[in-house]
């Protein structure tokens, strides 16, 4: 915080004085006290980027290099040409801080503010994602509170305004647990010309600045800039700074945004969401290179007296800013009347280049309207932490568990378990377009009506393996999410992330942060991924014990297949299939869950990437898609390989006879090939009949493949062929420790 | 002869565009309006649905602001002269607010919105919504909803009067505690009014009507939907 004089009175800040001398410089004078607001508000953190923006230039400029690409980062959502007419819009963002002090209202106000990020692009949101991070669940009450309020203010709202959760990701880990972290992402479909018709910026000068939805109330103000710091004992005070949702409202504001922009007089579109009308009407004027002058008189308010500061800085849901013509005016009121929306014209567009504020006839604010955006940035130091070193040599000790309880374990546990607690609370098939469902994949499959296309989604990453090495971490998490989609036969589209971090100003904190962004960006320029958008939340740190939570770059893709026929499911189909192995397990059990569920270890040599590898791997799973090879497909993630098998043995209740004798290596121990996560690998079910064909291919795209067993009609998982004696898992048990898990800790 | 359907939207409706896609789309030979319940007007339409949702937020109690919306005028007249007035969800608790159909739907026994599919035995096959089915088969349709634990004062009489339509059972139709989703009164998940023109129930056909939705690939759905469509043919004709 920083101490100022304004209008001959001390005020505090949160920019630091650099910052204020560069307020000055861009208006020429001293500003009053709501400009100030305004200005500390946009260059927060949170609004400006201003110590991420320097590393994120990085990536590469994804609307010059790939056609398919309508809108990248710095536009209110990431936009792609899925063909047929239609574009899709996605987005992810954090709602850490508001959700840790406030599970409910912070989750719901999360989902209301990302479904509002997608409508402004002018194309109806359609599904919903959301990746959670908490402390562990056992003997931990304040964990159980966060998990049960924030899944359901996740399900209350969306379920609400009938847009369905199609997936998500959870982990449990000591890191997260008074710094939870809620991520909330959602996707929109339209025709190209519904989004060409709703640009978030103001061209035209003359054009009417509509406020329509919610009423304006003091609840809110600031609640970026709180979410620019890290929490403390003292944040329960903040808890004004959370926002209550209104999913109903929601619900109109989407149909009412959506039919305004069908009349093609709405000229430009805005949610307001943090920084509220400062941000709403300085980036469309500013982006639009024209000016406004706004009369805050008209703006419709909760509560009588709100100052034109409060007015600014609010916070307040469920609000939109429309830019509309002037000979459309009333057609679009009337759509906003239909739906009974408050709605106010609040000014016009001029070419003034100036943002003007009035209160009725008392000039306020008149700041340049780009000059909001033009925040310092700031180049942060990093460094690498010194207890990486230690961690890394840390060795896995000698079982002192037979491999069958270590499986059983391992499937029970938090991380591994079903999530099915979560996703049955979620109205996951609304809108009709559901095709893999929650539990049913490793991505949640929607179909594109009126199109043979289909898209797959999913979000996620693995936090234990990027606090050990967040440049291979993120790797990783492309690795598994693009897997994850490519598992349900769909080819990787692009990419959105949410960057968790801890405080950017401490230099291990930032390398973190530095790490993942390089790994992201090697690897999606490697791959040819579009990174279309992206979002940073710092500030993650856990003030009582003094460290930042587990480095968590969340990655979401959309991956795209067409015709039905194509979508390969997860479940084993037929006994007496094959079973294969596709990709290198290497001794790598670092961060595993075997490690931190068995012994209690975060440590040892965490997962690599080979992108060469990575891609020869997709390439071949392409090519037996195309030559119809493949009944059934699930990514290799957390626990090894032989959970990934139990998964896909529950469903249709088939064993399998697994021999690994082909994979066996002197090199590798057998706890090291059942439990590493090494990246990549996949799970494929096949005919006998087409084994030499299946083996060819491989031997052509030089990929690793074993045949690992077979299906049986029995319910039991046979282990041969490794150093140690053979064991049988049973599956009715597998199944009822990876159901029971959630359930025993949560309704108790 | 065209058959003309209104689903009503209401503020907060979330099934709605859902409900018109199959009826448009997947049932073959009839007409659907999506239409806003203050401009309803119920002299142009064979039959109504009232979809699922969260008609004005379930604000208050669900349905219960729906209840008293000029739709609900209009379709008390299709009620009066016989045509179908059919509630899913969402639009079966406001048939039970506005007293359409008796009884009430109360929070589910788990405190939790379950979404889940589940197994319905047809225990009334006169009905505008059941027509197509036999006695005893069973249907596999999606649940959605936090209040759908159906109880009424006067089961018997219910019962006597042949009003029970659905029953939540097992895939081979057990009337078991398992098999109820909710904890509804006797396993009831759908319900008719005495002259069995109007229907509701808690499962949504229209989640059900195409088998690439389906986890079993089934089309049940489909059979609510052609019941409603038989039942208009029949009262022309």
């Amino acid at each position: 915080m920083t101490r100022v004089n304004i209008d001959g009175k001390e005020v505090y800040v949160e920019m630091n004085s650099d910052e204020f001398e560069k307020v000055k410089n861009l208006l020429e004078r001293d500003p009053n006290i709501t400009e100030l607001g305004m200005f500390d508000v946009m260059w927060s953190e949170h609004c400006s980027y201003k110590s991420s923006r320097p590393k994120l230039r990085m990536f590469e400029d994804a609307e010059k290099n790939y056609n398919y690409v309508l809108a990248g980062p710095g536009q209110d959502a990431g936009v792609i040409d899925i063909g047929d007419g239609y574009a899709l819009a996605f987005r992810i963002e954090s709602h850490n801080h508001p959700s840790a002090i406030e599970p409910y209202h912070g989750a719901a106000t999360g989902i209301g503010g990302i479904i509002r990020d997608i409508l402004c692009m002018g194309v109806r949101p359609i599904a919903l994602l959301d990746p959670l991070r908490f402390g562990p669940l056992k003997d931990n009450s304040h964990s159980q509170w966060l998990f049960k309020y924030i899944v359901k203010g996740i399900a209350d709202y969306g379920n609400c305004t009938g847009i369905p959760t199609i997936g998500g990701e959870v982990e449990f880990d000591d890191s997260f647990e008074s710094n939870c972290l809620v991520n909330v992402a959602c996707i929109g479909l339209g025709t190209i010309e519904d989004f060409k018709n709703a640009p978030s910026r103001a061209y035209n000068s003359g054009d009417y600045v509509i406020l329509m939805g919610g009423s304006t109330g003091r609840d809110g103000i600031h609640g970026v800039t709180f979410a620019s710091r890290t929490l403390t004992d003292m944040s329960e005070a903040d808890r004004p700074a959370v926002q209550i949702g209104d999913p109903f409202t929601k619900k109109m504001i989407i149909e009412a945004t959506l039919e305004a922009v069908k009349t093609g007089y709405v000229r430009g579109l805005k949610d307001l969401g943090g920084g509220g009308l400062t941000c709403a009407t300085s980036e469309l004027t500013g982006d639009g290179n024209t000016g406004a002058k706004v009369d805050l008189k008209k703006v419709f308010t909760r509560e009588p007296g709100m100052n034109s500061y409060e007015v600014m800085l609010s916070e307040s849901q469920e609000r939109m800013a429309f830019i509309v013509k002037p000979e459309g005016l009333n057609i679009v009121l009337d759509v906003f009347r239909k739906y009974e929306l408050n709605f106010a014209v609040i000014g016009k567009t001029d070419e003034s280049k100036v943002l003007k504020v009035y209160d009725g006839d008392d000039p306020i604010v008149s700041i340049p309207a780009k000059a909001l955006s033009e925040s310092p940035t700031f180049k942060r130091q990093e460094k690498r932490p010194s207890y990486l070193d230690e961690l890394f040599a840390q060795k896995t000790p000698k079982p002192s568990l037979q491999f069958k309880d270590i499986i059983y374990r391992l499937i029970a546990s938090e991380n591994i378990c079903s999530k099915e607690w979560v996703y049955r609370q979620y109205d996951h098939e609304v809108g009709v377009r559901s095709v893999v469902k929650c539990g049913e994949g490793d991505s949640g499959v929607l179909r594109i009506i009126g199109t043979d296309k289909f898209i797959a989604a999913s979000v996620g990453v693995n936090s234990k393996h990027c606090f050990l090495d967040p440049y291979e971490g993120a790797k990783g998490g492309l690795v598994e999410i693009c897997g994850n989609v490519i598992a349900n036969g769909a080819k990787p589209m692009a990419m959105v992330n949410c960057c968790n971090f801890g405080n950017p100003e401490i230099p291990e904190s930032f390398w973190y942060f530095s790490k993942a962004v390089e790994g992201m960006n090697d690897f999606c320029r490697t791959l040819r991924i579009p990174i279309v958008g992206g979002n940073v939340s710092f500030y993650n740190e856990d003030e009582a014990k003094k460290t930042a939570i587990k480095a968590t770059p969340i990655i979401m893709i959309l991956g795209l297949l067409v015709g039905e026929e194509n979508i390969i499911t997860l479940p084993f189909k037929n006994a007496g299939d094959d079973i294969f192995l596709v990709g290198e397990t290497k001794a790598e059990l670092g961060g595993s869950e075997y490690h931190s569920v068995i012994y209690n270890l975060e440590g040892g040599i965490p997962p690599k990437v080979d992108e060469a590898k990575i891609k020869n791997i997709w390439d071949f799973i392409f090519e037996l898609y195309r030559n119809e090879l493949v009944k059934a497909n699930h990514d290799v993630n957390k626990g090894g390989f032989i959970i990934t098998i139990a998964e896909m043995c529950f469903k249709n209740k088939l064993g399998v006879n697994l021999d690994l004798t082909n994979c066996l290596d002197d090199k590798l121990r057998d706890d090291e090939l059942l439990f590493s996560e090494s990246n990549g690998r996949f799970i494929i079910e096949t005919d006998p009949k087409d084994f030499d064909k299946i083996m060819n291919l491989a031997n052509n795209y030089g990929v690793y493949l074993k045949k690992i067993g077979v299906l049986i009609p029995q319910s039991e998982i046979k282990v041969r062929g490794l150093k140690n004696k053979d064991f049988k898992l049973s599956i009715p048990k597998l199944k009822e420790y990876f159901d029971s898990t959630i359930p025993n800790l949560m309704e108790r | 002869m065209n058959i003309k359907i209104a689903v009503i939207e209401f503020a907060g409706s979330n099934c709605d565009l859902d409900t018109v896609h199959v009826l448009k789309n997947v049932i073959k030979g009839v007409e659907a309006d999506l239409v806003w319940h203050n401009h309803f007007k119920e002299s142009k339409y064979d039959g109504v649905i009232l979809p699922g949702g969260f008609a004005f937020g379930d604000y208050l109690r669900a349905g219960i602001i729906a209840a008293h919306s000029p739709a609900i005028d209009e379709a008390r007249i299709m009620l009066d002269d016989g045509r179908p007035v059919i509630g899913i969800c969402n639009g079966f608790q406001i048939l039970t607010e506005a007293q359409f159909l008796p009884g009430a739907l109360l929070r589910n026994d788990s405190l939790k919105f379950i979404c889940k599919w589940v197994n319905l035995k047809v225990v009334n096959n006169n009905t505008a919504f059941s027509n197509k089915m036999n006695l005893g088969d069973v249907c596999a349709l999606p649940i959605a909803h936090a209040e759908g634990r159906y109880f009424v004062n006067n089961f018997k009489e219910l019962e006597e009067n042949n009003q029970i339509v659905f029953k939540y059972s097992t895939e081979q139709g057990e009337l078991t505690g398992e098999a109820n989703p909710n904890g509804s009164l006797e396993n009831i998940a759908g319900i008719c009014n005495i002259e069995q023109n109007c229907i509701g129930l808690m499962p949504h056909p229209e989640r059900a009507s195409e088998a690439i939705l389906s986890p079993k690939r089934t089309i049940h759905g489909k059979l609510f939907f052609e019941s409603m469509v038989e039942f208009i043919k029949r009262r022309l004709s």
